[in-house]
């Protein structure tokens, strides 16, 4: 028996009666955590049986205007995790069975959960570059396809293949000649390098290159 | 029938190493409510993931609680690995899986010590700990430290044992097995430990699974589970895990769940030391996880199942670590014990629940 984790998105209004269908087919809570996201809070239920492990996540709560109900009434159990909630990221949640009115941690400063450190702020602003730049190329990449098959569209059979034969082999020779460029400027940059820590980057590199051939072959 | 009074009991009381407070309301000398109270010593510790890489986290894992360091240590590097898609060579599976169930034995005996303290024994506490010292001196062999081990990393173990190690190890747990033997006779069958123990802090089946209580506290009310079953690991790997019940649901069988895991944990390592594949430790991962990536994951520590939940932002630091222990899950089954209770019992029903507050106050 392996563990088989889920993870799905609830609304509120659906949280109470999702706890009492879990509790219904046999399923024990096993915990609530909250995340501080950009959006608000995400918050996540988990609940077990057997070897299934399935969480549930409402996201983006926004503390200032929105609660969420206790699952206290059908799982006891949450009552820590809800206060918790309620005192490190200033969740409100309404009508907790043992309810400590924000004084189940005794913390020097409110809600220190929703503090977004300088680190987190840089990493998430890294991340979002990231993924920007990847959906700008991605985009840019589609939009060129789609002017050229429309061209191709309008040619003669036979005339297309040959173009799109010719566009492939240019592609596929621009990628080679990029791989040649990058490794004769990362061999030169080894050559100033102390021989020791050379192969050790060598080793990483060739690592990395295994892992994408890899990666590549199984996308296949 | 008396009038309700409220005694504080605790966060600083001889029964409790660490602190907990619990306001009990009773009638003459019966507690008719407990309402627990813990947050003395929050930490903040899940936060660190913020400022603190993946590598260097597991140091940071492995100091939210002394007895169940290593516990934690491998329940956060097994997460990280599930995030990111990393694999680990069997032999760091079955070298991680013989520590953690050397931690089992430590923090097992180490608890009996102190319920045979709490009871009044005290030579038998005394006996309980110098076998946990034996085991200390396994993990000060092996990995260098008598607690906080650092012998995790995420891909694999930071040290081998080899075959003559391995061969001490279960040479020195063998002859544990044998004086462990008298001490099991002791706390099963001597009548003044029974007459502490039985009857008192009643939970039944029903009661134990309703409040979704684990480890020895549950399986000591015949809730069957014991995340071990689940077969991560290298416990896939044994021929057999069968998790140890009671159906007497009292302190005493809580005792008895516990005494007998000792057992299991040594036969667990000497079956994964005879079996010990030779395909290397593993090394550090490179891998970053990749941003919105989230994984959890369920480990069996010495007190019952920890559930941990990590989620990646892209970066070599996480947005979220949680690490939600056993303590925090058994506080409404505590409370249920402590229903009806007599005054003068309190103390061992709380103790038999082995409740961790550092654990709980990450």
């Amino acid at each position: 028996m392996a563990l088989h984790t889920s993870f799905e998105t609830i609304e509120i209004a659906d949280l109470v009666a999702l706890a009492e269908r879990k509790r219904d087919e046999g399923y024990r809570f096993v915990q609530m955590l909250c995340v501080n996201t950009e959006q608000g809070i995400d918050a996540l239920y988990s609940f077990m049986k057997g070897d299934r492990l399935e969480n549930y996540t409402i996201a983006g709560i926004d503390t200032a205007t929105q609660s969420v109900p206790s699952v206290t009434g059908v799982f006891l159990a949450a009552f820590p995790f809800e206060n918790e909630a309620h005192d490190l990221f200033g969740l409100n949640v309404t009508d907790i069975a043992i309810d400590f009115a924000g004084k189940f941690y005794k913390v020097a400063m409110d809600t220190p959960m929703t503090v977004i450190s300088p680190a987190q702020k840089a990493a998430r602003e890294k991340a979002a570059k990231i993924a920007a730049a990847k959906a700008a190329k991605a985009a840019g990449k589609d939009a060129s396809a789609d002017d050229l098959e429309a061209k191709l569209a309008g040619m003669d059979p036979e005339k297309a293949a040959k173009v799109r034969a010719a566009m492939e082999a240019k592609a596929a020779r621009e990628k080679a000649e990029s791989a040649r460029a990058k490794q004769a400027e990362l061999e030169e940059k080894l050559a100033g390098m102390d021989p020791e820590k050379a192969a050790k980057v060598r080793a990483a590199m060739e690592a990395k290159a295994a892992r994408e051939a890899a990666q590549e072959k199984g996308g296949e | 029938m008396g009038k309700a009074t409220v005694i504080p009991f605790g966060p600083q009381h001889p029964v409790l190493p660490e602190p907990l407070h619990l306001d009990l309301v009773v009638e003459d000398e019966r507690v008719i409510e407990a309402i627990p109270q813990i947050g003395f010593i929050h930490r903040g510790l899940e936060k660190l993931v913020e400022t603190r890489d993946i590598h260097q986290f597991i140091y940071v894992a492995e100091r939210i609680c002394g007895i169940c360091s290593f516990g934690h240590s491998l329940g956060y590097a097994e997460t990280i690995e599930d995030l990111m898609g990393v694999e680990v060579p069997k032999r760091a599976q079955f070298i991680r899986v013989i520590l953690h169930e050397l931690s089992r034995m430590h923090s097992h005996l180490l608890w009996m010590g102190l319920a045979a303290d709490a009871f009044g024994f005290e030579s038998l506490f005394m006996h309980c700990w110098r076998l946990r010292e034996r085991v200390l001196d396994i993990f000060e062999a092996t990995t260098g430290g008598r607690v906080i081990l650092s012998a995790v990393c995420i891909g694999g173990v930071n040290r081998d044992i080899d075959d003559v190690m391995m061969k001490a190890i279960v040479d020195k747990i063998e002859s544990i097995e044998s004086e462990y033997k008298e001490i099991t006779d002791t706390f099963l069958k001597d009548s003044s430990v029974k007459s502490r123990l039985v009857g008192v802090g009643h939970i039944t089946q029903q009661e134990a699974e309703a409040l979704c209580m684990v480890g020895p506290f549950g399986r000591a009310s015949n809730v069957a589970y014991d995340a071990r079953m689940l077969g991560r690991g290298a416990y896939g790997d044994l021929e057999g895990f069968e998790p140890i019940l009671s159906d007497e649901g009292d302190c005493y069988a809580r005792c008895k769940v516990r005494a007998l895991e000792v057992n299991q944990s040594i036969a667990i390592i000497k079956e994964l030391a005879a079996k010990m594949p030779h395909d290397g430790i593993g090394e550090k991962s490179k891998l970053t996880p990749a941003a919105g990536a989230q994984a959890s994951s369920v480990l069996e520590q010495p007190r019952g199942e920890c559930y941990y939940y990590a989620r990646g932002n892209g970066s070599k630091n996480l947005d979220r670590m949680r690490m939600r222990t056993p303590t925090s899950q058994n506080l409404a089954g505590m409370v249920k014990a402590l229903e009806g209770c007599d005054l003068a019992d309190v103390p061992m029903i709380i103790l038999t629940i082995d409740p961790c507050i550092s654990c709980s106050e990450r």
